[in-house]
């Protein structure tokens, strides 16, 4: 059933074009550099091109058509709705070398180039390149009508095409060698647009935190791909994942793999910003809106958990039953316990894209659960033979991918509906305090006043300025909550149940399934919280009072994820969960009406009793009490005379409702040493810091001390040595040829004489 | 075939320098700063027509030469002529996949580095100098007898000494002098090998090429045919000690060269005290030649004493990459950290050379090259960075972006190559060397705790080359102030040479990241062949055949 033959070679016409994918925004890159450097400032490149944006939103629309086309190829046209074999296109031989390992030849090894589409591809590809032309089109209305960006915006796009082509090619690539290259070259662009921002230290420094934390945790993957490497001679997904090849590392030698893999998860920790590599995240926030959705929310950090997802086939391996079980322990509770530490440093956030970012984390580290656990299932249960756990299994991998793809979608709208409205908060506290320079373009003294425009504190009643932004908000936040039939409803009940089932195998695992229980409540009360301090209640000063509507281009991508999001239902019916991880389902097998009475049969009202309560109490925690708790505080009826759209009015109306009935005062907590260390992250980047100065520094500082002193020292105390000697040697010289033909027949001798000796 | 490399590669650099020296030196103070438009056009054309010709051997216009599959000790375009019969000493050139890359890198950076200070002063004198540096520097490379290798490598010291002394910083007398007397030692060592190496030949059987009186060779190919053939007959060539003496003699003339830790502090304060020109020569190919003597001399004739010392090499190397980086993130100065970069990066060479496996060897030889294009232009950044704020140090100048944006483009793209960011030169080298190290630990059953240097070099690089870069590049916006030793001049950005050498380098280390089979398929096939003919057979006598 899952044994697929992967180096089957399949004929298809839009594999050829794949590589398209990758090059065409890694050439509009260059394009867009050199364009604007000639023509920075010139009227048609700023006011009809968009400082480049209108350059790279063909190229990624054509990047994504090639995509679709692809994708639909891969769905249905080698063989309808029936061909998973993964396609592996013809290699680009990069480079060739060759290693001796014993014996009385050496081996050739090649690293190629090569494209590798299977479901987990199809999957990635699709969110990554939907996302960057949805994100792109965000753009153009946010970074070209902020006068701060005027005339760099060109800088902006042509980073941001490459991070896409990163991403595409990472996702595309039929190697961990590749997936590697372009990981860090995702890597360098988030550096560089982290710090997009250059003149504001804490820019600069978020970029290198960001670029520094996720390095160590590359230096861990590399290794871990080194030892991959020696396993099997290749990092060629065709050849590693080959049952085979599986066998024979399997018999000697599978300790070495999981300690291999577990090496690679720790370069997923750090990309996927986990604990404890996980500081690099919230202050990537520095960077423009558009990136924090596009590479710090729906793209980039996904790449961790492509990479885990990417190992599946090990676990999964007949060969390797049991012998990778603690690897998935670890992913698993490595992800329990970041959705409860970033969920619960969420709470204290003011910065609303403070609170996406820790949601972020807490979101990611729920799929590293689900992941973890289905790799659990994989590696423990004889799923190649019982149906039934090969259903178990394939459900548990799908409902972690699902959740990647529901989350993607969320978080990216979320994103760009927060930076709609620090945009117009923006706007509003321009309009209103600049009345007289507005518009004037560059040089404005944006940076020296204290407003801060992404705090909450300045918002409060938006939900009637920005009716779309707030609908949006509400949906992405409903999704991410899981309140029953939206978005990440249908994923988040599969990676707790999954996590559940797994813990009644394993007791190890109660660990991380209290923990994303637990994190489901703490995630209604963050969002819920974010959503009416935002949008609901009074303006909380003048400014938000005036913040008016946003334009066509922001608007445009925050309705097609709304769409999407409330698709989800659509795509659960097709049975995504259970196409996103294997080849022997289809999708939209059971057809749609079928496939969703199935669903909701499945998710309310499970035949097993412990998942039947299992999901009300889920259900209850994510979308009662959290949200309930975040009513009774935060809370409240709009201003008066200002009205919203009709889906909205319950909403306010109900926490008006029930800050009025059940307000209490939460100052105890507020003023806790819990609380406090909570704002402060909980003292993790103090720490750090403090090592980074300490002992890094520290040591440093010495070595070169020590460098200069001594090593150096030695030479030149040698040197003043032989100048005295010198004068020694000075003294000798008599002048005298007898003297001289002496000297110079004793030291022949003595040479000769040593030479004789050794020999 | 016609004889392209005496003449056109060697004679004509290096006769054509010392004549404009000559001439210049004849002529009046105010004649000699008119001449130094001329000369300078004179200069570049020259290394272009240098340039012509290697390239024009890659792709195979000059003779059919096919670089790639060429076999240990195999050279092409080889020439040999008698110079003093008596002693055996001819000169012997040739080309192989181990020398072309080296000598086609030579004359790349000789425009690449005249573009780039074009604005030198007393160009008349300089530029000149340049161009006999390059000639000195092919010398070293094309040289297939010991008595001309050696007279190259010596003669490699006199431009770069003049470069420094005259056109060097505050400190550059010390730093000449030390730069001179310390490689000057370390040669004298060398030579004192190389000797030993003819005196130990039998004069009642000479080889061929042998001196009359002598009855002893310097050629290079000879010698290494019959080491070969002694080797691979399970002896040891000219005998245990003697190989071992020798290879540690020759061994020491080439870290020294390298540099290795700890006989490495000539080269931060001569980097540091070196004209721009002078650094990325020194740099890009002068530090080479140690790498390329160890190839050439040490691991061709001693492959037994390459096994014994295997541990120590490694050791050192390890050292230096480790002890390189550090000393790097503890650096002020920006010019000194980039010079103490590149001991790091000589690790990576010397880690590779001491795997003992084909792929670290192919890293090492790729690593020689890809530095070769990259630390140029770091030290190019570094010049212009210098020229620019009258500093060397980090922090003197914030906000780059803002007010000198070619620099700090520029200065990104060095540090993130330098850094082994995939798709540039250096990231191919580094993988390769990483993965050959962990078969040599695999294949000798070694601890894997000699991961831990590399693993905490990959992480210490990116930690001081950031740190650097926040404090130049970015921080500070409109209202930064220019550095104090700018008097209120305003903040000046490349002109155009420099940024045509920067476009230059940084399109190279694209083209050989990218496309890493244009200059490592070569390298591959050699080091295969060297070591399936060389290494493989002793390998047998050692570990019995794992």
């Amino acid at each position: 059933m899952a044994s697929t033959d992967v180096t089957t070679t399949i004929q298809s016409e839009w594999l050829d074009f794949a590589p398209l994918i990758i090059l065409l925004p890694m050439v509009a890159f260059a394009v867009i550099l050199f364009l604007g450097r000639v023509f920075n400032g010139n009227p048609f490149w700023k006011n009809t091109l968009k400082e480049g944006g209108l350059i790279a939103l063909p190229v990624m629309g054509a990047s994504l058509v090639l995509s679709l086309l692809l994708i639909s190829e891969f769905l249905g046209g080698f063989n309808p709705l029936k061909v998973f074999d993964p396609a592996v296109a013809d290699k680009i031989a990069w480079v060739n070398s060759a290693v001796w390992n014993g014996g009385s030849t050496v081996t050739p090894v090649s690293f190629g180039f090569g494209i590798y589409v299977d479901h987990v591809t199809v999957m990635l590809l699709f969110v990554a390149a939907f996302l960057c032309l949805l994100i792109n089109t965000f753009s153009i209305g946010y970074m070209n009508t902020d006068p701060i960006n005027d005339n760099r915006n060109h800088r902006f796009y042509a980073e941001f095409v490459l991070f896409c082509s990163g991403m595409l090619g990472m996702v595309l690539s039929d190697s961990f060698l590749w997936l590697f290259i372009f990981w860090e070259i995702m890597g360098l662009c988030s550096y560089l647009l982290i710090g997009f921002y250059y003149e504001r230290p804490s820019a600069a420094s978020a970029a290198k935190k960001a670029f520094m934390t996720t390095r160590i945790g590359d230096v861990f993957l590399m290794i871990g791909l080194v030892m991959l490497w020696d396993l099997f001679g290749s990092l060629d997904y065709a050849v590693v994942f080959d049952t085979h090849n599986i066998e024979e590392v399997a018999k000697h030698s599978a300790g070495t793999l999981q300690w291999a893999l577990g090496l690679m998860f720790i370069g997923a920790v750090g990309k996927s910003a986990q604990f404890p590599l996980h500081v690099w995240l919230p202050d990537a926030m520095e960077g423009p809106t558009p990136v924090s959705a596009l590479i710090h929310a729906a793209t980039m950090v996904n790449a961790g958990l492509y990479l885990v997802a990417r190992m599946f086939p090990f676990f999964g391996a007949e060969a390797l039953q049991g012998d990778l079980e603690d690897l998935a322990f670890i992913i698993a509770a490595v992800g329990g316990i970041t959705a409860v530490m970033a969920a619960a440093i969420a709470f204290v956030q003011m910065d609303l894209k403070k609170v996406l970012a820790y949601s972020t984390m807490s979101q990611l580290a729920y799929i590293f659960t689900g992941l973890g656990c289905a790799m659990y299932l994989a590696n423990t249960l004889d799923w190649h033979h019982d149906d039934d756990a090969h259903y178990i299994v394939v459900v548990a991998f799908g409902a972690a991918l699902f959740h990647l793809f529901n989350h993607a979608m969320a978080k990216g709208m979320l994103f760009m509906a927060s930076g709609s409205v620090i945009h117009e908060v923006h706007h509003a506290h321009h309009h209103l305090h600049h009345h007289d320079d507005h518009g004037d373009g560059h040089g404005d003294d944006h940076h020296d006043d204290d407003f801060d425009a992404q705090s909450m504190e300045n918002m409060g009643g938006l939900a009637s300025k920005m009716p779309i932004t707030a609908t949006a908000m509400l949906v992405g936040s409903a999704s991410i909550m899981g309140l029953p039939l939206i978005g990440g409803f249908w994923s988040k009940e599969g990676i707790i149940a999954n996590a559940w089932r797994v813990a009644q195998d394993d007791p190890r695992f109660f660990l991380p399934a209290t923990c994303v229980l637990l994190g489901a409540a703490m995630t209604g009360f963050y969002m819920s919280r974010m959503w009416f301090k935002t949008f609901a209640g009074k303006p909380n000063n003048e400014i938000a009072a005036h913040v008016g509507p946003t334009n066509t281009w922001i608007k445009t991508p925050l309705f097609i994820l709304t769409f999407v999001t409330l698709s989800s239902v659509i795509f659960a019916g097709l049975g995504f969960t259970h196409w996103a991880s294997d080849n022997s389902y289809e999708l939209g097998e059971k057809g749609l009406l079928k496939g969703l009475v199935y669903e909701l049969e499945h998710a309310f009202a499970n035949s097993d009793a412990f998942f039947f309560i299992l999901t009300y109490v889920a259900i209850f925690l994510g979308a009662v009490v959290g949200p309930g708790l975040a009513m009774a505080l935060y809370g409240g009826k709009l201003a008066e005379g200002e009205e919203t759209k009709p889906w909205m009015r319950p909403v306010i109306q109900l926490s008006a409702w029930v800050n009025k009935r059940f307000h209490f005062d939460n100052s105890a907590f507020a003023e806790s040493t819990l609380a406090t260390a909570l704002e402060n992250r909980l003292y993790i980047d103090e720490y750090y810091d403090k090592a980074m100065v300490n002992i890094v520094a520290g040591f440093s500082n010495k070595a070169a001390e020590a460098d200069s002193e001594v090593i150096d020292g030695t030479i030149k105390a040698i040197e003043s040595g032989s100048q005295s000697l010198s004068s020694v040697v000075r003294s000798m010289t008599t002048g005298s040829a007898r003297d001289y033909i002496l000297m110079v027949a004793v030291g022949t001798l003595a040479i000769f004489m040593l030479i004789w000796g050794v020999a | 075939m016609q004889d392209w490399i005496s003449l056109p590669l060697v004679g004509f650099p290096l006769i054509s320098s010392l004549l404009l020296l000559v001439f210049v030196s004849n002529v009046s103070e105010s004649m000699r700063n008119k001449l130094s438009d001329p000369i300078r056009m004179a200069c570049l054309v020259f290394s272009l027509i240098l340039l012509g010709i290697t390239t024009g051997m890659f792709f195979q216009y000059f003779g059919d030469v096919s670089w790639e599959g060429i076999g240990f000790n195999q050279y092409e375009y080889s020439h040999r002529y008698t110079w003093i019969e008596s002693l055996g000493i001819h000169w012997t050139v040739g080309l192989d996949a181990l020398s072309f890359p080296m000598v086609w890198l030579t004359t790349f950076l000789l425009p690449v580095t005249i573009v780039a200070t074009w604005n030198e002063k007393n160009g008349a004198t300089y530029f000149p100098i340049v161009l006999a540096m390059g000639g000195a520097l092919i010398g070293v490379f094309v040289a297939l007898d010991l008595f001309m290798f050696y007279v190259f490598w010596e003669l490699t010291l006199i431009p770069m000494f003049f470069l420094i002394l005259m056109w060097g910083g505050a400190d550059r007398k010390y730093a000449s002098q030390k730069f001179f007397i310390y490689t000057f030692t370390a040669s004298v060592v060398m030579l004192l090998g190389l000797v030993t190496l003819y005196f130990f030949q039998d004069p009642g059987n000479p080889l061929d090429y042998a001196g009359s009186m002598t009855g002893r060779s310097f050629d290079i190919p000879t010698i290494t045919q019959h080491a070969l053939a002694e080797n691979s007959n399970g002896n040891w060539y000219l005998g245990a000690n003697i190989q071992k003496v020798l290879f540690a003699m020759l061994m020491l003339g080439f870290l020294v060269k390298l540099p290795a830790v700890p006989f490495h502090t000539w080269l931060p304060d001569a980097h540091v005290q070196a004209p721009t020109g002078g650094s990325m020569l020194l740099a890009g190919v002068m530090l080479k030649m140690g790498a390329y003597g160890m190839f050439r001399l040490p691991i061709s004739l001693f492959p037994h004493a390459l096994e014994y010392f295997q541990l120590a090499l490694m050791i050192i190397g390890m050292v230096s990459l480790v002890w390189g980086a550090i000393v790097c993130l503890g650096q002020t100065n920006l010019k000194k950290m980039v010079a103490y970069s590149s001991v790091s990066h000589m690790g990576v060479i010397l880690i590779g050379i001491a795997t003992m496996q084909p792929m670290g060897w192919a890293a090492a030889l790729f690593m020689m090259f890809a530095h070769g294009i990259i630390s140029p232009m770091l030290f190019a950044v570094c010049g212009a960075f210098k020229h620019h704020y009258h500093s060397m140090e980090i922090g003197a100048m914030r906000g780059m972006a803002k007010h000198s944006p070619w620099i700090a483009t520029s200065m990104m793209f060095a540090w993130m190559a330098s850094l082994g960011l995939p798709l540039l030169a250096g990231f191919v080298a580094e993988v390769m060397m990483l993965i050959a190290l962990w078969y040599f630990i695999e294949a000798n059953g070694w601890s894997v705790f000699w991961m831990v240097g590399p693993a905490i070099v990959l992480a210490v690089t990116a930690a001081y080359y950031l740190w650097s870069m926040q404090r130049t590049i970015f921080e500070g916006g409109d209202e930064t102030q220019p550095p104090a030793s700018l008097h209120g001049e305003p903040v000046p950005d490349l002109a155009s040479p420099e940024k045509l050498a920067m476009l230059i380098l940084a399109a190279f280390t694209i083209l050989f990241g990218v496309m890493p089979w244009i200059g490592l398929d070569m390298m591959h096939d050699w080091t295969k062949q060297i070591f399936e003919g060389l290494i493989l057979p002793i390998l047998g006598d050692f570990n019995g055949g794992i």
